[in-house]
C-alpha cells in the first residue's frame, strides 16, 4: 500500500514529530508509516485523514499487488 | 530485600512514568536472579532460605511483567507489533533451544557443567533481544530518514 503522508505533511509544512503528536502516536510510526513498512490500523488511518483535512482514500492507495 | 520493596512501594505512589519504572524492575530482576544463583552456589544456606531465594527472581520478574504489560498499553500500534513480533522470534529460538538440548542430552548426556538449565534465562533475554534488533529493522526504526 502506497500513501501521500509524506506530500500532505509538506503541505501543511509539518515534521513529522509534529504530526506524531497531533494523532497520539511516536515520530518512529509515523517514519515507519510514511515508509509503507507498516500499515497502520483503520482508526489511525482516520484520525490522519482528519488530522490532513481529507479523505483516507486519497492519503493511502492499494497497489497491483495488494488487489485479489 | 526490604530496601527494595520499600523503594518500589515508594515509586508505585510517586506516579513516576511507567517508562521510567521499566528499566529498574529489569535491573532488579536481573540482580535477583544473579544473586540468587552467586547465593545458592556459593553458600551453604538452610533449606527454607534457599526456596526462599529460588523464589525471589521469580517474584521480581512478575512485577517487571505486570508493569512491561501496563506500560504496552501506552505504545502506539508500532512499537507494540515491534514488541510482539520480538517475543515470537525469541519464543521460536528458545522452543529451538530446548528441544535441541534436549535430544542432545538423549544423545550424548550433557555435563551439568557445561550445560544447565541456568544457562537458559540468560540466552532467552539475549534471544528477545536479538528479535527487537530484527523487527525494528523490518519497520525503518532503525534507518530512520526524516525531517
Amino acid at each position: 500500500m502506497k500513501n501521500t503522508i509524506k506530500v500532505e505533511r509538506a503541505k501543511k509544512n509539518w515534521t513529522q514529530a509534529e504530526l506524531a503528536e497531533k494523532i497520539g502516536v511516536s515520530r518512529q510510526a509515523i517514519n515507519s508509516i510514511e515508509a509503507s513498512k507498516f500499515v497502520p490500523s483503520t482508526v489511525l488511518a482516520l484520525r490522519m485523514a482528519k488530522e490532513f483535512g481529507a479523505s483516507v482514500e486519497s492519503i493511502f492507495q492499494l497497489e497491483e499487488t495488494d488487489l485479489v | 530485600m526490604y530496601i527494595w520493596l520499600k523503594q518500589i512501594r515508594a515509586m508505585e505512589k510517586s506516579k513516576k512514568p511507567l517508562s521510567d519504572r521499566l528499566p529498574l524492575y529489569a535491573l532488579i530482576w536481573v540482580l535477583s536472579y544473579i544473586g540468587s544463583l552467586g547465593a545458592l552456589k556459593m553458600l551453604s544456606l538452610p533449606e527454607e532460605f534457599e526456596v526462599i531465594l529460588t523464589i525471589v527472581p521469580a517474584l521480581a520478574f512478575a512485577l517487571f511483567l505486570y508493569t512491561f504489560y501496563r506500560y504496552v498499553h501506552l505504545m502506539d500500534e508500532v512499537q507494540i507489533k515491534i514488541r510482539m513480533e520480538a517475543a515470537v522470534v525469541a519464543f521460536s529460538l528458545a522452543l529451538v533451544t530446548v528441544m535441541t538440548l534436549g535430544l542432545v542430552d538423549i544423545a550424548f548426556k550433557l555435563n551439568g557443567e557445561d550445560w544447565n538449565f541456568r544457562f537458559l534465562a540468560p540466552m532467552f533475554m539475549a534471544y528477545y533481544l536479538i528479535g527487537l534488533v530484527i523487527s525494528k529493522r523490518k519497520y525503518n526504526i532503525d534507518h530512520e530518514e526524516h525531517d
